[in-house]
């Protein structure tokens, strides 16, 4: 077969230019399929060891105080294998030469040998040594973003007492692979650190000599499975009940790995969906060509066929086109994943702390690339070529019969059609007569536009997410926490720092609501009735009044508790009396981030058996960085501060990682979408140039320019692409609506939105892909030897 | 085999000659949609191991018909054809697909060259898928066509594209070359040479030769002459003084 070989070679470079565009739209689906596939390896290998590494609690109990002494039991509880018990507690920190108070978590750990669950990872320095009581390791990340090594000083402010520390080392740990402070969505390690503590040193300073509030615990392998562990929780907590069980966290309920674990299954859901699009607009380009290519060569077929090859070696012989074409797209497409893979994990690196996340290249990922690659190219060439290569040698040596000439239906509207000039008419003609290139072509425009809307309106909904929380539900400039309730004298105090233009108490209780068997842990938030920092909406962005009585709940959490406005539902702290109270949902509202409560601020406090209680204080504030350098100088001053949250650096912070990782998306998007674009116009006008040459002939003869003759060209992939695009808004939209429904999880929504802009850029640049394909095809016209296709025996 | 046999060569009607193939009552009808057309009627027909044979009739005639029944390209809707006493027309794809590949060359009008495959490629493309090969340097010199081989069908006239056909027919050594209207395309001295070509591959090799066509001068050269006309055998003439291919004039 060597020579066939080489004839298939001389074929494909002679077909070079519409090859190249099929192969760069496989290249580029399985360079998504590869570098998602990959970056989702390189994520969850690493993940797995860094758990594995760390040995990552199962879960963790939150509680008021429980003597170690007490825990002993614990263990007996069928499934728990290892508990730990440690000291965990909101801190501020301050650092020399850093205007903003800091916060962050300060966490017990043995003091000689590292944790046997959550454990950590050394970077820099050293573990605790029996030199001093007042050490600490921070994490790297907070380390990093100011510079501090082993050696330098950090002060705590523990049990509202200033202490000075020696940093000995910086670690990670895999239970902070995501981190982020409280009601934050991306890490800010400027602002938010982890300051890991000898646990003698914490029971000595927070008063929990012999006792702790966390538990964390590991699990049998075979109780792992969701409700099982929902099982053991509840066990456990009623094992706790003396000891004020705030909340119980399975693993996968913890803020990191939940952010970790979601980035990573989108990961593999995208990884299914993107090259499924772009390989079978490929196959479906293939099919074409592979059709045409069948059937010029009709009489080398039925010549093969009469010298004694069998239908089987003729399908070899041109499955080898397929196979070759689908071999060429995969390796394009494996160092095209390969290098993408790369960006996206480094990428990657800037959220997540591993102690490797670097690119792989897998055996199994890259065999299976190319094996679908193979498979869409191969099967893009047996449905083109299967014609032609099942008919008789008899039947394959006559000359094709002429196409059956019936009119179009648009013809038989001898009024409409009349109007139409020659060129109209044979635009129209060759549309509705090559049906599946047609469809191929509008398909492909379909999916590049869809891509192009379903980007920009990710790009919209998260802009939109910002302007919601930040300019309509949140208004406040810095919101300070306390570590226990205050009154309301905090708050008059927190009014007459110098800058501070105005501020609202907040109450904030930890609970569970209960309706009937539908239970869950929330937050509930005590505003003021008419409050200025904190309006809830509803979805039209209007505000809500906040009732006299009740509460008012997100939709979310109405749907997980099967409430509606006007039900009434159990409320049980999970501090105080922890008696159950019965509340009316007086109305469902919006918001994005968590599952959010709100209910009036003294009616709350009625509820908890509190008068003018406050946990936190929102201040608005003068702009300028003077002045909030002077605000964050006061509040350091105050012990009773347990965090300083910026809302304003919050919204910065979050806008320039959007915009950071929206910009590279768009940009990647519109390269993807160009080539749908690019590869479906070339490989179908191509095809139609080779088909039609003696009717450019013709034309020329006439006396029609190259343009001219272009023009019809360009009509007709208007003609295709136009609506192809138009379709593509419909299917964009559902699709973004279909992404945004798969993205309403607990932690976060997005709001749906497609903004006027995205429609007409969708718009926009479809026509602009196709007017720059037609480029191409006007340059074969141009270079085109229609002499010689005159005199083309058929 | 009796191809070699002088006998046989001279007269092919003789008695004592093999039959190599054999059709009786051969119908065939073309169906398209709700049209029949039907194209051969009947005809029975002996092909002699080593006999030069022409069918002649004009276009329509179903001459092509029956060369493509003849060999096995083509299956016929009512009939048999015995070759070597084996029914072929009760042969399946694959059995069809073997015949062609061990006992028929074909050589057709428009040569069917591929055009991306020198001329010595175009005659390795049948030596490949073939038991008992010749060569294809030496096929392209028994055409005249040694000193062309690395040729691509562009740079080669319609003659010496035949002439590569015709080598690629006969390097699976084939006991039947079957040659559709060979000269079809060709001028009167390019004929002539392919003509040649044939005869000599006939005397020298022994191959038994059926050239259908609608010119009737090229019968002047066969041992036999069939004439075919609306789908039925008209005539069977022997040819008792065929003359040399140099001599044929149309």
């Amino acid at each position: 077969m060597k020579v066939l070989h080489r004839k298939l070679l001389r074929e494909l470079l002679a077909a070079k230019g519409v090859l190249a565009a099929i192969i760069s739209i496989i290249a580029v689906g399985i360079g998504c399929f590869i570098a998602m596939s990959s970056t989702y390896d390189n994520l969850e290998y690493s993940r797995e060891n860094y758990y594995r590494l760390c040995h990552m609690a199962d879960f963790s109990i939150e509680l008021k105080k429980v003597p170690v002494g007490d825990l002993a039991t614990l263990t007996e509880v069928p499934g728990v294998i290892n508990i730990l018990p440690r000291i965990v507690f909101q801190v501020t920190a301050s650092l020399e030469g850093v205007e903003k108070p800091l916060s962050g978590q300060a966490i017990s750990l043995p003091a000689r040998e590292n944790a046997p669950i959550n454990g950590i990872v050394i970077k820099q320095g050293s573990y605790f040594t029996d030199q001093r009581q007042e050490e600490v390791i921070i994490n790297d990340a907070f380390a990093r973003a100011h510079q501090l090594r082993p050696g330098d000083h950090i002060q705590l402010i523990l049990n509202n007492r200033l202490q000075d520390l020696l940093i000995v080392g910086t670690a990670i740990s895999s239970e902070f692979v995501y981190l982020i402070g409280p009601g934050g969505l991306v890490p800010e390690p400027e602002s938010y650190g982890v300051f890991y503590l000898k646990h003698s040193y914490a029971e000595d300073v927070f008063g929990f000599e012999g006792a702790a509030n966390q538990i964390l615990g590991l699990l049998a392998p075979e109780f792992q499975s969701p409700n099982r562990v929902r099982e053991i929780l509840n066990q456990l907590e009623l094992n706790l009940d003396d000891y004020g069980v705030f909340s119980t966290t399975p693993l996968a309920q913890q803020s990191s790995h939940w952010f970790l674990k979601s980035e990573i299954d989108g990961l593999k859901v995208s990884a299914t969906i993107l090259p499924t699009i772009f390989l079978i607009v490929a196959a479906l380009a293939l099919n074409l060509l592979m059709s045409r290519m069948a059937e010029q060569q009709r009489t080398v077929v039925g010549t093969f066929k009469a010298l004694g090859y069998s239908n089987q070696e003729m399908f070899l012989h041109f499955i080898q086109f397929g196979l070759l074409i689908g071999l060429a797209g995969g390796l394009f497409g494996i160092l095209i994943g390969y290098s993408l893979a790369g960006g996206m994990t480094a990428q990657y690196r800037n959220f997540f702390e591993f102690p490797s996340l670097t690119n792989q290249l897998y055996p199994r990922v890259i065999i299976l690339g190319l094996l679908i690659s193979v498979f869409f190219s191969v099967l893009g060439t047996f449905r083109g070529v299967r014609s032609v290569v099942r008919l008789s040698p008899a039947e394959a040596m006559r000359p094709k019969p002429p196409l059956r000439a019936k009119r179009i239906l648009l013809e038989k509207m001898q009024g409409f059609w009349n109007t139409l000039d020659f060129r109209w008419q044979l635009v129209l003609r060759d549309i509705f007569r090559n049906r599946t290139r047609t469809l191929g072509g509008i398909l492909s425009a379909t999916v590049g536009a869809m891509l192009l809307l379903v980007t920009f309106s990710m790009y919209d909904s998260a802009f939109a997410l910002l302007n919601f929380q930040y300019d309509k539900l949140l208004l406040s400039d810095i919101d300070i926490s306390f570590k226990d309730d205050h009154d309301y004298a905090a708050y008059f105090e927190s009014q007459q720092i110098t800058g501070v233009d105005y501020a609202e108490p907040l109450f904030q209780i930890g609970c569970t609501l209960k309706n009937g068997i539908h239970e869950k842990k929330v937050g509930i938030t005590g505003i003021l009735s008419d409050a200025r920092l904190t309006i809830p909406r509803d979805t039209a962005g209007n505000r809500m009044e906040v009732p006299q009585t009740g509460i008012l709940v997100t939709r979310k959490l109405a749907d997980i508790l099967q409430v509606q406005a006007g039900d009434s539902i159990e409320l049980i702290p999970v501090s105080g009396d922890r008696a159950v109270r019965r509340v009316p949902v007086m109305k469902i509202i919006d918001s994005y981030l968590g599952l959010t409560v709100y209910a009036d601020f003294q009616y709350l406090n009625r509820l908890m058996g509190e008068a003018d209680s406050l946990s936190s204080v929102q201040l608005k504030t003068n702009p300028r960085p003077a002045v909030t350098r002077q605000i964050y100088r006061e509040l350091k001053q105050v012990p009773a501060i347990q965090s300083v949250n910026s809302i304003r650096d919050q919204k910065d912070k979050l806008q320039e990682v959007l915009v950071d990782q929206m910009i590279v998306m768009i940009v990647v998007v519109i390269v993807f979408s160009s080539l749908i674009f690019f590869g479906s116009i070339l490989n179908a006008s191509l095809i139609s140039l080779s088909e039609r040459q003696q009717e450019i002939a013709t034309l020329r003869v006439l006396g029609y320019t190259p343009s001219e003759v272009g023009s019809i060209f360009l009509r007709e992939s208007f003609c295709v692409n136009l609506p192809g695009i138009l379709l593509g808004l419909p299917a964009g939209y559902w699709a973004s609506k279909g992404i945004n429904i798969a993205y309403d999880t607990e932690l976060f929504r997005m709001p749906f939105t497609i903004g006027t802009m995205s429609w007409v850029y969708t718009i926009l640049l479809g026509i602009l892909f196709t007017l720059i394909s037609h480029w191409p095809v006007q340059k074969a016209i141009q270079n085109m030897d229609w002499l010689k296709a005159l005199n083309v025996k058929e | 085999m009796p191809a070699s046999d002088a006998d046989a060569l001279e007269s092919p009607l003789h008695h004592e000659s093999t039959i190599l193939l054999s059709l009786k009552s051969i119908s065939k009808t073309y169906t398209t949609g709700d049209v029949s057309v039907p194209v051969l009627h009947h005809v029975d027909l002996n092909v002699y191991a080593g006999e030069f044979l022409v069918i002649v009739g004009p276009s329509g005639s179903g001459k092509s018909t029956l060369l493509n029944i003849v060999g096995g390209i083509d299956v016929p809707t009512e009939g048999d054809v015995y070759f070597h006493n084996q029914n072929i027309s009760q042969f399946n794809e694959q059995e069809l697909t073997q015949y062609r590949r061990k006992h028929v060359g074909f050589v057709f009008q428009f040569y069917n060259l591929v055009p991306t495959l020198t001329a010595r490629e175009n005659v390795i493309v049948a030596a490949d898928i073939s038991a008992s090969p010749m060569s294809a340097d030496e096929a392209l010199e028994l055409v005249g066509l040694g000193n062309r081989a690395d040729h691509f069908p562009s740079q080669l006239s319609g003659g010496e594209q035949q002439r590569v056909a015709i080598a690629r027919a006969l390097v699976k050594n084939p006991e039947l070359l079957l040659c559709d209207e060979p000269t079809g395309a060709l001028d009167l001295s390019t004929g002539r040479m392919i003509l040649e070509v044939l005869g000599n591959l006939n005397r020298e090799l022994g191959k038994t030769v059926v050239i259908i066509t609608h010119n009737s001068a090229i019968g002047h050269m066969a041992q036999r002459i069939v004439r075919i006309g609306s789908g039925t055998i008209a005539e069977t003439n022997v040819n008792s003084q065929p003359i040399p291919a140099s001599q044929v004039t149309w």
